[in-house]
Protein backbone atom coordinates (compact mmCIF):
# COMPACT_ATOMS: atom_id res chain seq x y z
CA UNK A 1 0.00 0.00 0.00
CA UNK A 2 1.49 3.54 -1.10
CA UNK A 3 2.30 5.87 2.09
CA UNK A 4 2.25 9.64 1.67
CA UNK A 5 4.81 11.22 3.48
CA UNK A 6 4.81 14.78 3.79
CA UNK A 7 8.73 17.14 4.33
CA UNK A 8 6.76 19.96 6.20
CA UNK A 9 10.27 22.24 5.91
CA UNK A 10 9.02 22.41 2.12
CA UNK A 11 4.86 22.34 2.47
CA UNK A 12 4.02 26.16 2.11
CA UNK A 13 0.15 24.92 2.53
CA UNK A 14 -1.35 25.83 -0.95
CA UNK A 15 -3.33 23.11 -0.84
CA UNK A 16 -2.99 21.57 -4.44
CA UNK A 17 -2.78 18.15 -3.23
CA UNK A 18 -6.15 19.16 -1.56
CA UNK A 19 -7.85 20.18 -4.98
CA UNK A 20 -6.60 16.62 -6.63
CA UNK A 21 -7.44 14.32 -3.39
CA UNK A 22 -9.42 16.39 -0.85
CA UNK A 23 -10.37 13.05 1.34
CA UNK A 24 -6.52 12.57 1.62
CA UNK A 25 -5.23 15.97 2.02
CA UNK A 26 -6.51 18.93 3.93
CA UNK A 27 -4.71 22.06 4.41
CA UNK A 28 -6.60 23.42 7.84
CA UNK A 29 -7.30 26.63 9.19
CA UNK A 30 -3.77 27.31 10.06
CA UNK A 31 -2.82 26.75 6.97
CA UNK A 32 -0.95 23.57 7.72
CA UNK A 33 -1.34 19.71 5.90
CA UNK A 34 -2.91 17.32 7.40
CA UNK A 35 -3.15 14.27 5.79
CA UNK A 36 -6.30 12.23 6.54
CA UNK A 37 -5.20 8.85 5.12
CA UNK A 38 -2.28 8.20 5.16
CA UNK A 39 -1.88 4.68 3.09
CA UNK A 40 -4.42 4.71 1.13
CA UNK A 41 -5.52 1.90 -1.31
CA UNK A 42 -3.35 0.88 -3.92
CA UNK A 43 -6.18 2.07 -6.54
CA UNK A 44 -5.30 5.91 -5.57
CA UNK A 45 -2.11 5.71 -6.40
CA UNK A 46 -2.48 7.57 -9.83
CA UNK A 47 -4.31 10.35 -7.78
CA UNK A 48 -1.74 10.33 -5.35
CA UNK A 49 1.18 10.27 -7.82
CA UNK A 50 -0.79 12.95 -9.59
CA UNK A 51 -0.38 14.88 -6.30
CA UNK A 52 3.47 14.29 -5.54
CA UNK A 53 3.87 15.90 -9.09
CA UNK A 54 1.39 18.23 -8.87
CA UNK A 55 3.21 19.87 -5.53
CA UNK A 56 5.19 23.15 -6.42
CA UNK A 57 6.82 23.11 -3.43
CA UNK A 58 8.45 19.32 -3.72
CA UNK A 59 7.10 18.29 -0.34
CA UNK A 60 5.15 14.99 -1.04
CA UNK A 61 6.33 11.44 -1.61
CA UNK A 62 5.39 7.94 -1.86
CA UNK A 63 6.89 5.11 0.23
CA UNK A 64 5.98 1.27 -0.65
CA UNK B 1 49.01 31.61 -19.11
CA UNK B 2 47.55 34.78 -19.16
CA UNK B 3 44.86 34.07 -21.72
CA UNK B 4 42.04 32.48 -19.60
CA UNK B 5 38.36 32.24 -20.70
CA UNK B 6 37.13 33.54 -17.53
CA UNK B 7 36.79 37.49 -18.87
CA UNK B 8 34.59 35.83 -21.84
CA UNK B 9 32.10 34.70 -19.42
CA UNK B 10 31.50 37.73 -18.38
CA UNK B 11 30.85 39.73 -21.79
CA UNK B 12 27.81 41.09 -21.84
CA UNK B 13 25.31 39.37 -24.42
CA UNK B 14 24.54 41.26 -27.42
CA UNK B 15 20.96 40.78 -26.95
CA UNK B 16 20.27 43.24 -24.44
CA UNK B 17 17.43 42.44 -22.04
CA UNK B 18 18.43 46.01 -20.11
CA UNK B 19 17.55 48.79 -21.75
CA UNK B 20 14.64 50.52 -21.52
CA UNK B 21 13.58 50.27 -25.28
CA UNK B 22 13.42 46.62 -24.28
CA UNK B 23 10.55 47.07 -22.08
CA UNK B 24 8.63 49.25 -24.15
CA UNK B 25 8.47 46.28 -26.66
CA UNK B 26 5.27 44.64 -26.95
CA UNK B 27 5.07 40.56 -25.27
CA UNK B 28 5.34 39.50 -28.89
CA UNK B 29 8.88 41.33 -29.83
CA UNK B 30 10.47 40.33 -27.18
CA UNK B 31 9.34 36.64 -27.55
CA UNK B 32 12.03 37.46 -30.58
CA UNK B 33 14.83 37.74 -28.61
CA UNK B 34 14.22 35.31 -26.45
CA UNK B 35 13.73 32.77 -28.73
CA UNK B 36 17.50 33.41 -29.33
CA UNK B 37 18.90 33.59 -26.02
CA UNK B 38 17.13 30.26 -25.24
CA UNK B 39 18.05 28.54 -28.30
CA UNK B 40 21.85 29.92 -28.70
CA UNK B 41 23.00 31.14 -24.92
CA UNK B 42 20.32 29.92 -22.51
CA UNK B 43 21.96 31.55 -19.32
CA UNK B 44 23.83 35.00 -20.25
CA UNK B 45 25.03 37.93 -19.05
CA UNK B 46 23.52 41.78 -19.18
CA UNK B 47 24.07 44.88 -18.00
CA UNK B 48 22.36 46.66 -15.57
CA UNK B 49 18.68 47.16 -15.88
CA UNK B 50 18.38 50.92 -17.30
CA UNK B 51 16.70 52.87 -15.29
CA UNK B 52 16.90 51.77 -12.20
CA UNK B 53 16.87 54.16 -9.21
CA UNK B 54 20.33 53.52 -7.89
CA UNK B 55 23.36 54.06 -9.69
CA UNK B 56 24.75 50.78 -10.78
CA UNK B 57 27.40 48.72 -9.73
CA UNK B 58 30.36 48.83 -11.67
CA UNK B 59 31.04 45.61 -13.91
CA UNK B 60 27.17 44.86 -12.09
CA UNK B 61 24.91 42.91 -14.17
CA UNK B 62 22.31 40.01 -14.05
CA UNK B 63 22.26 36.47 -15.19
CA UNK B 64 19.41 36.35 -17.52
CA UNK B 65 17.84 32.60 -17.23
CA UNK B 66 15.48 31.92 -20.48
CA UNK B 67 15.24 28.25 -20.59
CA UNK B 68 11.74 26.38 -18.87
CA UNK B 69 14.01 23.78 -16.92
CA UNK B 70 16.61 26.21 -15.55
CA UNK B 71 13.92 28.43 -14.23
CA UNK B 72 12.80 25.68 -12.20
CA UNK B 73 15.67 24.48 -10.87
CA UNK B 74 16.58 27.91 -9.94
CA UNK B 75 13.23 27.95 -7.93
CA UNK B 76 13.35 24.97 -6.70
CA UNK B 77 16.80 25.41 -5.18
CA UNK B 78 15.97 28.47 -2.46
CA UNK B 79 19.66 27.95 -0.56
CA UNK B 80 21.21 28.72 -3.51
CA UNK B 81 19.36 31.22 -5.47
CA UNK B 82 17.69 33.17 -2.61
CA UNK B 83 15.17 36.03 -2.33
CA UNK B 84 16.43 37.59 0.92
CA UNK B 85 18.74 40.27 -1.24
CA UNK B 86 16.13 41.34 -3.59
CA UNK B 87 13.30 40.43 -6.24
CA UNK B 88 13.33 43.11 -8.90
CA UNK B 89 15.99 43.07 -11.64
CA UNK B 90 16.92 46.79 -10.94
CA UNK B 91 18.66 47.90 -7.68
CA UNK B 92 15.47 49.58 -5.52
CA UNK B 93 16.81 51.27 -2.51
CA UNK B 94 16.62 48.56 0.40
CA UNK B 95 14.44 50.48 2.42
CA UNK B 96 11.63 49.96 -0.05
CA UNK B 97 11.91 46.66 -0.85
CA UNK B 98 11.49 45.86 2.90
CA UNK B 99 8.31 48.62 3.01
CA UNK B 100 6.89 46.81 -0.20
CA UNK B 101 7.77 43.20 -0.32
CA UNK B 102 7.71 41.90 2.76
CA UNK B 103 7.56 38.01 2.73
CA UNK B 104 8.30 37.64 -0.71
CA UNK B 105 11.73 38.94 -0.48
CA UNK B 106 12.50 36.85 2.89
CA UNK B 107 14.09 33.80 3.12
CA UNK B 108 13.58 30.54 5.26
CA UNK B 109 13.12 30.46 8.06
CA UNK B 110 11.15 33.77 8.28
CA UNK B 111 9.41 33.66 4.65
CA UNK B 112 7.63 30.51 6.22
CA UNK B 113 6.48 31.68 9.21
CA UNK B 114 5.11 35.39 7.89
CA UNK B 115 4.26 33.19 4.81
CA UNK B 116 1.83 31.58 6.98
CA UNK B 117 0.37 34.57 8.42
CA UNK B 118 -1.72 34.98 5.20
CA UNK B 119 -1.61 31.70 3.08
CA UNK B 120 -4.19 30.18 5.31
CA UNK B 121 -6.70 32.24 3.67
CA UNK B 122 -5.90 31.18 0.35
CA UNK B 123 -6.75 27.54 0.76
CA UNK B 124 -9.18 25.08 -1.27
CA UNK B 125 -11.55 25.39 1.75
CA UNK B 126 -11.27 29.52 2.45
CA UNK B 127 -10.81 29.88 -1.80
CA UNK B 128 -14.63 27.70 -1.85
CA UNK B 129 -15.96 29.91 0.88
CA UNK B 130 -15.90 32.89 -0.88
CA UNK B 131 -16.25 31.38 -4.32
CA UNK B 132 -20.28 32.22 -4.24
CA UNK B 133 -19.42 36.14 -3.53
CA UNK B 134 -16.79 36.26 -6.84
CA UNK B 135 -19.81 34.78 -8.84
CA UNK B 136 -21.83 37.11 -7.94
CA UNK B 137 -19.77 40.11 -8.58
CA UNK B 138 -18.54 38.61 -11.70
CA UNK B 139 -22.01 38.77 -12.77
CA UNK B 140 -22.91 42.38 -11.67
CA UNK B 141 -19.88 43.37 -13.25
CA UNK B 142 -20.89 42.29 -16.81
CA UNK B 143 -24.36 43.62 -16.00
CA UNK B 144 -22.73 46.69 -15.70
CA UNK B 145 -20.67 46.18 -18.43
CA UNK B 146 -24.15 45.81 -20.69
CA UNK B 147 -25.53 49.20 -19.53
CA UNK B 148 -22.65 50.61 -20.33
CA UNK B 149 -21.68 49.48 -23.48
CA UNK B 150 -18.54 49.65 -25.70
CA UNK B 151 -15.80 50.88 -23.19
CA UNK B 152 -12.50 50.23 -21.89
CA UNK B 153 -12.70 46.30 -20.52
CA UNK B 154 -9.54 47.00 -18.20
CA UNK B 155 -11.32 50.07 -16.72
CA UNK B 156 -14.64 47.97 -16.19
CA UNK B 157 -13.95 43.97 -16.00
CA UNK B 158 -10.55 43.38 -15.87
CA UNK B 159 -9.41 45.54 -12.92
CA UNK B 160 -12.80 44.78 -11.08
CA UNK B 161 -13.21 41.52 -10.01
CA UNK B 162 -9.77 41.33 -8.58
CA UNK B 163 -10.01 44.56 -6.66
CA UNK B 164 -12.93 43.38 -5.09
CA UNK B 165 -11.76 40.00 -4.43
CA UNK B 166 -8.58 40.86 -2.57
CA UNK B 167 -10.08 43.61 -0.71
CA UNK B 168 -12.82 41.61 0.62
CA UNK B 169 -10.65 39.62 2.01
CA UNK B 170 -8.18 41.69 3.55
CA UNK B 171 -10.86 43.86 4.77
CA UNK B 172 -10.83 47.61 3.18
CA UNK B 173 -14.33 47.89 3.09
CA UNK B 174 -15.25 51.58 1.20
CA UNK B 175 -15.13 51.49 -2.71
CA UNK B 176 -13.26 55.23 -3.01
CA UNK B 177 -10.40 53.79 -0.47
CA UNK B 178 -9.84 50.66 -2.70
CA UNK B 179 -9.56 52.78 -5.35
CA UNK B 180 -6.70 54.82 -3.82
CA UNK B 181 -5.18 51.38 -3.03
CA UNK B 182 -5.37 50.22 -6.35
CA UNK B 183 -4.16 53.13 -7.88
CA UNK B 184 -1.04 52.95 -5.84
CA UNK B 185 -0.32 49.51 -6.06
CA UNK B 186 -0.51 50.38 -10.02
CA UNK B 187 2.10 52.68 -9.07
CA UNK B 188 4.40 50.65 -7.41
CA UNK B 189 4.79 48.83 -10.48
CA UNK B 190 4.20 51.58 -13.18
CA UNK B 191 7.49 53.82 -12.78
CA UNK B 192 9.30 52.49 -15.70
CA UNK B 193 6.15 53.80 -17.76
CA UNK B 194 6.42 57.73 -18.99
CA UNK B 195 2.56 57.58 -19.50
CA UNK B 196 1.59 56.94 -16.11
CA UNK B 197 4.76 58.96 -14.68
CA UNK B 198 3.92 62.18 -16.42
CA UNK B 199 6.93 63.77 -15.61
CA UNK B 200 7.47 62.52 -12.51
CA UNK B 201 10.79 60.99 -11.96
CA UNK B 202 10.83 56.90 -10.87
CA UNK B 203 11.86 57.49 -7.15
CA UNK B 204 9.05 60.35 -6.96
CA UNK B 205 6.29 57.93 -8.32
CA UNK B 206 7.19 54.95 -6.31
CA UNK B 207 7.55 57.01 -2.72
CA UNK B 208 3.97 58.61 -3.16
CA UNK B 209 2.21 55.17 -4.36
CA UNK B 210 4.39 53.86 -1.48
CA UNK B 211 2.98 56.22 1.11
CA UNK B 212 -0.56 56.27 -0.23
CA UNK B 213 -0.35 52.38 0.87
CA UNK B 214 0.98 52.77 3.95
CA UNK B 215 -1.74 55.31 5.12
CA UNK B 216 -4.40 52.87 3.72
CA UNK B 217 -2.75 50.17 5.61
CA UNK B 218 -1.97 51.50 8.88
CA UNK B 219 -5.59 52.97 9.54
CA UNK B 220 -6.79 49.92 8.64
CA UNK B 221 -4.73 47.83 11.15
CA UNK B 222 -5.76 50.90 13.55
CA UNK B 223 -9.14 49.73 12.92
CA UNK B 224 -8.99 46.24 13.36
CA UNK B 225 -6.80 46.48 16.89
CA UNK B 226 -9.72 48.73 17.72
CA UNK B 227 -12.79 46.20 16.58
CA UNK B 228 -11.46 42.81 15.51
CA UNK B 229 -13.26 41.27 11.86
CA UNK B 230 -13.04 37.87 9.97
CA UNK B 231 -10.36 38.94 7.55
CA UNK B 232 -6.43 39.54 6.85
CA UNK B 233 -5.70 42.59 8.42
CA UNK B 234 -7.54 41.45 11.52
CA UNK B 235 -5.47 38.11 11.22
CA UNK B 236 -2.33 40.56 10.93
CA UNK B 237 -2.74 42.89 13.46
CA UNK B 238 -3.36 39.39 16.30
CA UNK B 239 -0.31 37.69 14.54
CA UNK B 240 2.61 36.95 16.77
CA UNK B 241 5.78 35.68 14.69
CA UNK B 242 8.35 34.36 17.38
CA UNK B 243 6.23 35.66 20.33
CA UNK B 244 6.15 39.18 18.86
CA UNK B 245 3.78 41.41 16.95
CA UNK B 246 4.48 42.02 13.48
CA UNK B 247 5.74 46.40 13.77
CA UNK B 248 3.55 48.68 11.21
CA UNK B 249 5.85 48.61 8.57
CA UNK B 250 5.38 44.82 8.03
CA UNK B 251 1.98 45.11 8.54
CA UNK B 252 1.98 47.60 6.20
CA UNK B 253 4.64 45.76 3.89
CA UNK B 254 1.88 42.77 3.56
CA UNK B 255 -0.96 44.96 2.55
CA UNK B 256 1.72 46.17 -0.25
CA UNK B 257 2.55 42.85 -1.50
CA UNK B 258 -1.35 41.50 -1.40
CA UNK B 259 -2.75 44.81 -3.25
CA UNK B 260 -0.10 44.59 -5.90
CA UNK B 261 -0.08 40.33 -6.53
CA UNK B 262 -3.78 40.33 -5.60
CA UNK B 263 -4.66 43.07 -8.19
CA UNK B 264 -2.59 43.55 -11.20
CA UNK B 265 -1.85 39.49 -12.03
CA UNK B 266 -5.19 38.38 -12.52
CA UNK B 267 -6.34 41.95 -13.88
CA UNK B 268 -3.45 41.07 -16.77
CA UNK B 269 -4.67 37.62 -17.24
CA UNK B 270 -8.15 38.47 -17.23
CA UNK B 271 -7.30 41.01 -20.40
CA UNK B 272 -4.73 38.88 -22.23
CA UNK B 273 -7.39 36.15 -22.32
CA UNK B 274 -10.10 38.21 -23.58
CA UNK B 275 -7.30 39.85 -26.61
CA UNK B 276 -6.61 36.26 -27.35
CA UNK B 277 -10.08 34.96 -27.18
CA UNK B 278 -10.80 37.75 -29.97
CA UNK B 279 -8.17 36.71 -32.09
CA UNK B 280 -8.92 32.88 -31.55
CA UNK B 281 -12.48 32.41 -32.42
CA UNK B 282 -12.47 28.91 -32.89
CA UNK B 283 -10.47 28.31 -29.07
CA UNK B 284 -13.79 30.83 -27.70
CA UNK B 285 -15.78 28.22 -29.82
CA UNK B 286 -14.67 25.50 -28.18
CA UNK B 287 -15.37 27.11 -24.55
CA UNK B 288 -18.59 28.03 -25.48
CA UNK B 289 -19.80 24.59 -26.71
CA UNK B 290 -18.37 22.96 -22.78
CA UNK B 291 -17.40 25.94 -20.33
CA UNK B 292 -17.68 23.44 -17.48
CA UNK B 293 -15.54 20.80 -19.45
CA UNK B 294 -13.12 22.64 -20.50
CA UNK B 295 -12.37 25.76 -18.77
CA UNK B 296 -10.46 23.79 -15.89
CA UNK B 297 -7.42 22.85 -18.47
CA UNK B 298 -8.18 26.36 -20.34
CA UNK B 299 -7.72 28.48 -17.69
CA UNK B 300 -3.87 26.46 -17.12
CA UNK B 301 -3.46 28.35 -20.75
CA UNK B 302 -4.88 31.73 -20.08
CA UNK B 303 -2.07 32.05 -17.42
CA UNK B 304 0.71 30.80 -19.50
CA UNK B 305 -0.82 32.92 -22.26
CA UNK B 306 -0.36 36.20 -19.96
CA UNK B 307 2.40 35.56 -17.74
CA UNK B 308 1.59 38.61 -15.81
CA UNK B 309 4.75 38.35 -13.84
CA UNK B 310 7.37 38.45 -16.58
CA UNK B 311 10.49 38.86 -14.26
CA UNK B 312 11.67 37.92 -10.54
CA UNK B 313 15.35 37.91 -9.43
CA UNK B 314 17.52 35.80 -7.48
CA UNK B 315 20.68 36.19 -5.87
CA UNK B 316 23.18 33.14 -5.58
CA UNK B 317 24.57 32.36 -2.41
CA UNK B 318 27.55 30.55 -3.38
CA UNK B 319 29.34 30.05 -6.38
CA UNK B 320 27.67 27.39 -8.42
CA UNK B 321 27.41 25.88 -12.09
CA UNK B 322 23.93 26.83 -14.33
CA UNK B 323 23.39 25.90 -17.88
CA UNK B 324 27.34 25.81 -18.25
CA UNK B 325 27.58 29.19 -16.95
CA UNK B 326 29.59 29.90 -13.61
CA UNK B 327 27.88 32.01 -11.30
CA UNK B 328 30.05 33.52 -8.77
CA UNK B 329 28.76 34.18 -5.00
CA UNK B 330 26.42 37.52 -5.17
CA UNK B 331 25.55 36.98 -8.66
CA UNK B 332 22.27 38.52 -9.48
CA UNK B 333 19.76 35.54 -11.40
CA UNK B 334 17.24 37.19 -13.13
CA UNK B 335 14.19 34.62 -13.90
CA UNK B 336 12.73 34.80 -17.23
CA UNK B 337 8.87 33.21 -16.90
CA UNK B 338 7.70 35.29 -20.08
CA UNK B 339 10.77 33.30 -21.95
CA UNK B 340 9.84 29.93 -20.15
CA UNK B 341 6.33 29.59 -21.10
CA UNK B 342 6.93 29.66 -24.33
CA UNK B 343 10.22 27.37 -24.81
CA UNK B 344 9.17 25.23 -26.97
CA UNK B 345 11.50 21.95 -25.11
CA UNK B 346 8.12 22.42 -23.38
CA UNK B 347 5.25 23.61 -25.44
CA UNK B 348 4.57 22.19 -28.69
CA UNK B 349 4.08 24.85 -30.66
CA UNK B 350 4.11 27.48 -28.05
CA UNK B 351 2.84 30.64 -29.97
CA UNK B 352 -0.48 28.89 -30.55
CA UNK B 353 -2.71 30.03 -27.89
CA UNK B 354 -4.83 26.55 -26.93
CA UNK B 355 -7.27 25.67 -24.54
CA UNK B 356 -6.87 22.48 -24.33
CA UNK B 357 -3.52 22.23 -24.35
CA UNK B 358 -2.59 19.39 -21.28
CA UNK B 359 -0.66 18.68 -19.48
CA UNK B 360 0.37 22.66 -18.94
CA UNK B 361 3.28 22.99 -16.73
CA UNK B 362 3.65 26.67 -17.45
CA UNK B 363 5.37 28.59 -14.58
CA UNK B 364 3.11 31.88 -14.84
CA UNK B 365 3.11 31.23 -10.76
CA UNK B 366 6.77 30.58 -10.32
CA UNK B 367 8.93 27.70 -11.05
CA UNK B 368 8.04 25.99 -7.99
CA UNK B 369 9.74 25.90 -4.51
CA UNK B 370 8.91 28.52 -1.71
CA UNK B 371 8.03 31.26 -3.41
CA UNK B 372 5.26 29.47 -5.72
CA UNK B 373 2.51 32.04 -5.61
CA UNK B 374 -0.43 31.05 -2.95
CA UNK B 375 -3.16 33.45 -4.64
CA UNK B 376 -3.47 30.65 -7.42
CA UNK B 377 -6.35 29.00 -6.64
CA UNK B 378 -7.91 32.11 -6.01
CA UNK B 379 -6.86 33.68 -9.18
CA UNK B 380 -8.17 30.37 -11.09
CA UNK B 381 -12.02 31.03 -9.16
CA UNK B 382 -11.73 34.64 -10.40
CA UNK B 383 -11.19 33.89 -13.86
CA UNK B 384 -13.37 30.65 -14.09
CA UNK B 385 -16.46 33.15 -13.36
CA UNK B 386 -15.32 36.10 -14.93
CA UNK B 387 -15.32 34.64 -18.31
CA UNK B 388 -18.29 32.29 -17.88
CA UNK B 389 -20.50 35.70 -17.63
CA UNK B 390 -18.58 37.03 -20.25
CA UNK B 391 -19.01 34.00 -22.45
CA UNK B 392 -22.59 33.31 -21.63
CA UNK B 393 -23.63 37.10 -21.74
CA UNK B 394 -21.59 38.99 -24.12
CA UNK B 395 -20.42 36.02 -26.68
CA UNK B 396 -19.62 38.18 -29.52
CA UNK B 397 -17.19 40.43 -27.43
CA UNK B 398 -14.10 42.12 -29.18
CA UNK B 399 -11.34 43.35 -27.41
CA UNK B 400 -9.32 45.50 -29.62
CA UNK B 401 -5.18 46.33 -29.30
CA UNK B 402 -4.32 46.64 -26.31
CA UNK B 403 -2.45 49.56 -24.39
CA UNK B 404 1.00 48.06 -22.66
CA UNK B 405 2.97 48.82 -19.94
CA UNK B 406 6.23 49.65 -20.28
CA UNK B 407 8.28 48.19 -17.75
CA UNK B 408 10.50 45.44 -16.67
CA UNK B 409 7.87 43.28 -14.12
CA UNK B 410 4.72 43.12 -15.04
CA UNK B 411 3.45 42.10 -18.36
CA UNK B 412 0.09 44.86 -18.41
CA UNK B 413 -2.38 45.87 -20.15
CA UNK B 414 -3.30 49.55 -19.42
CA UNK B 415 -6.58 49.93 -21.87
CA UNK B 416 -8.11 47.81 -24.24
CA UNK B 417 -11.44 49.05 -26.05
CA UNK B 418 -13.87 46.26 -25.97
CA UNK B 419 -17.05 46.49 -28.19
CA UNK B 420 -20.16 44.44 -27.48
CA UNK B 421 -21.45 43.29 -30.35
CA UNK B 422 -25.12 42.76 -28.88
Amino acid sequence: MPRIVVDYDKCTGLGICESIAPDVFEVDDDGSLLILEESPDETRRGELQEAVDGCPTGALSIED
Amino acid sequence: MTLTTEPNARQYDPVSLAPMAFWAKSPEEREEDYAVLRAERPISWHPPAEGSMMPPQEGGGFWAVTRHADIVAVSKDPETFCSGEGIQMEDVPLDILEAVSSFLATDAPRHTKLRKLVSAAFTPKRVKKIEEQIKAQATRLVDQLIETGDCDFVEHISRRLPQWTIFEMVGVEDQETREIATRAADGMVSWGDEDVRQGREPAELLTESLMALINVALELAEARRAEPRDDLMTNLVQAEVDGEQLTDEEIAAFFCLLSIAGNDTTRNTTSSTMRALTLNPDQRALLREDYEGRITVAIDEFVRWATPVMTFRRTATRDVELGGQQIKQGDWVVLFYSSGNRDPEVFDDPMRFDVTRSPNPHIAFGGGGPHYCMGNQLAKTQLRAIFWELLTRVPDLEAGEPVYLAGNFMQAIKSMPCRLNL
